[in-house]
């Protein structure tokens, strides 16, 4: 087997969205050769996906709008080389880093002296009777898909969950001519005065906010507060969500969409630890989201404050300070008032109260009974509830299931603190699925002492 | 970036410039995807390639429809038989 084709370049930025692009303009304006590698055919991530006909993105508030000029200018007069469709698989253990290069149908591997992950976060989707089904989707998936085709879904829509999120893709279909027939809210913002004053620091927040209710009241949308959607069932064309309102009162609604939020997490799953340099290990910096949830105006500043620090390794000094690591700490004061605001007051989404026929892990297509009944055996740990349970091992690896596995388990043995999901998830290559063609047409040398799945 | 058209379980389907499958299979009205090996029920939701809930066979590979530009003459179909 002969050795693959190294690449090199001085950093390598893991996701092209707010943090990865901030990161790398930064780093190519001090001459450090930089590459950008990205997943999909278009650099921006979630936030500035890019419409597909090349025509320019509508519909963001201001700074974000401002946000998109600055970072792709930047950017396309910046010598920087920019990788579209390659996903990411790790870091092995000769300190390369692997894509799979979609596009070409190879693994390519890359050697750099230092590598920017800033792969973004997930949302949280509290698991619930029917939330597998087909109509049903993230709020945040139902943006992207609308960011992309400009086209809103056509016939009724019901968004549910906890957040700003909701009201803004709310706000966002109302604009485009088909609104919601109601926003669920677990939280009950309006009975919290004191956080709401908070955000008056933060007027960007606070107004956003306030045109996105002001649509809402508007267009006569409800906002359904200290409610939670509990159930999904579908019967013909139609989607049935059972709703349980502040009074423990149960209503039913039909509709052909759903689009479900719950919260927002880091999408560290699975990452190589941060750290230094060591032998051919490159130095590791998280940037963005994936290192801290705190959305895209602390991204982009994130992601230069990332830079700074590789920029002070690997050319010595002290790290540049330019007010990046102030403004991520205004937004991370900003997102604890939004948490505070929208603390959910309604808690039949509790997993602990679902039923045991409830999908858990879609992946693996595993219920909330067949984690119980493997947590009837005394004292596994999460590393047998995954090789055991098959939970958390599925293609997802883990993203949409591992934070209620633990919330479970930690319930079922009257623990107050879940055990960190890395205990579940582990963390290793491949971060996703890749294909044996894929492997097979790279030679790399570890691949046959990996396992990778198809 | 050009339009074009791809086949989905035999189905003629129709894309815009630059649109994923999964746009383009929302736009044909189709949001059903079949099921994986684990009998686990497709369909698109995260859009951002995490859940890997929307995943087809496209010309014999498995990949994300919400990642993967459409393209003309593709044949995609489910990863199990449609019921």
């Amino acid at each position: 087997m002969s050795r693959p084709q190294e690449h090199r370049c001085d950093v390598l930025v893991v996701g092209g969205g707010t943090a990865g692009m901030a990161a790398a303009v930064e780093l190519a304006a001090t001459g450090i050769r930089v590459e950008i590698c990205e997943q999909s055919a278009r650099l921006g991530g979630a936030i500035h996906r890019q419409p597909a006909d090349g025509s320019p993105a509508a519909g963001l508030p201001r700074a974000l709008g401002a946000q998109w000029q600055r970072l792709s200018q930047s950017l396309a007069h910046a010598d920087i080389v920019q990788r579209t469709r390659h996903i990411f698989l790790g870091i092995d253990s000769d300190g390369l880093a692997l894509f799979e290069d979609r596009a070409a149908g190879t693994v390519r591997t890359v050697r750099a002296a230092a590598v920017v992950l800033a792969v973004g976060a997930v949302e949280r989707i509290a698991p619930r009777p029917g939330w597998q089904l087909a109509g049903v989707t993230t709020a945040g998936g139902m943006q992207v898909m609308m960011k992309e085709t400009g086209r809103v879904p056509s016939g009724r829509i019901l968004i549910a969950g906890n957040g700003p999120l909701p009201i803004a893709l709310a706000a966002q279909l109302t604009k485009l001519g088909n609104p919601p027939v109601a926003v669920i809210e677990s939280g009950d913002p309006l009975r919290r005065p004191g956080a709401a004053l908070g955000l008056i620091a933060h007027p960007h927040i606070a107004s956003e906010a306030l045109g996105h209710l002001a649509r809402l009241a508007v267009a006569g949308v409800p906002w359904r507060r200290a409610a939670a959607l509990t159930a999904i069932e579908r019967r013909g064309e139609t989607l049935f969500a059972t709703i349980v309102d502040r009074g423990g009162r149960t209503t039913q609604i039909g509709v052909d969409w759903i689009a479900l939020h719950d919260g927002i997490r880091c999408n560290a799953f699975g990452l190589p630890a941060s750290g230094d340099a060591i032998d051919s290990r490159p130095l590791i910096v998280r940037a963005g989201d994936c290192r801290e949830a705190l959305g895209a105006i602390a991204a982009e500043a994130d992601g230069r404050r990332a830079a700074h620090a590789v920029i002070a390794a690997l050319r010595g000094g002290k790290i540049a300070r330019d007010g990046s690591s102030r403004r991520v700490a205004g937004q991370r004061m900003a997102q604890a008032l939004l948490s505070e605001l929208f603390r959910p007051v309604n808690l039949a989404n509790d997993p602990r109260h679902l039923a045991d026929d409830t999908i858990l892990c879609r992946c693996e297509n595993k219920t909330v009974g067949d984690l119980r009944w493997l947590l009837g055996q005394e004292g596994l740990s999460p590393r047998e509830i995954k090789l055991n349970g098959r939970f958390g091992m599925g293609a997802c690896q883990g993203r949409f299931c591992a934070d209620s596995v633990m919330a479970i388990t930690a319930a079922s043995r009257s623990a107050s603190v879940p055990e960190d999901i890395e205990q579940l998830t582990g963390s290793r290559w491949p971060l996703r699925p890749v294909s044996i063609a894929s492997l097979a047409a790279t030679e790399t040398p570890t691949a046959d002492t990996n396992h990778p799945t198809e | 970036m050009r339009s074009g058209q791809f086949t989905w379980q035999g189905q003629t389907i129709s894309f815009r410039p630059g649109e994923t499958i999964a746009a383009a299979l929302a736009g044909a009205g189709i949001g059903d995807l079949g099921r994986d090996g684990a009998g686990a029920g497709l369909r698109y939701f995260c859009g951002i390639g995490a859940c890997q809930s929307c995943l087809v066979r496209a010309d014999g590979r498995i990949v994300e429809a919400c990642l993967t530009p459409a393209r003309d003459g593709a044949v995609i179909a489910a990863l199990e038989p449609l019921a």
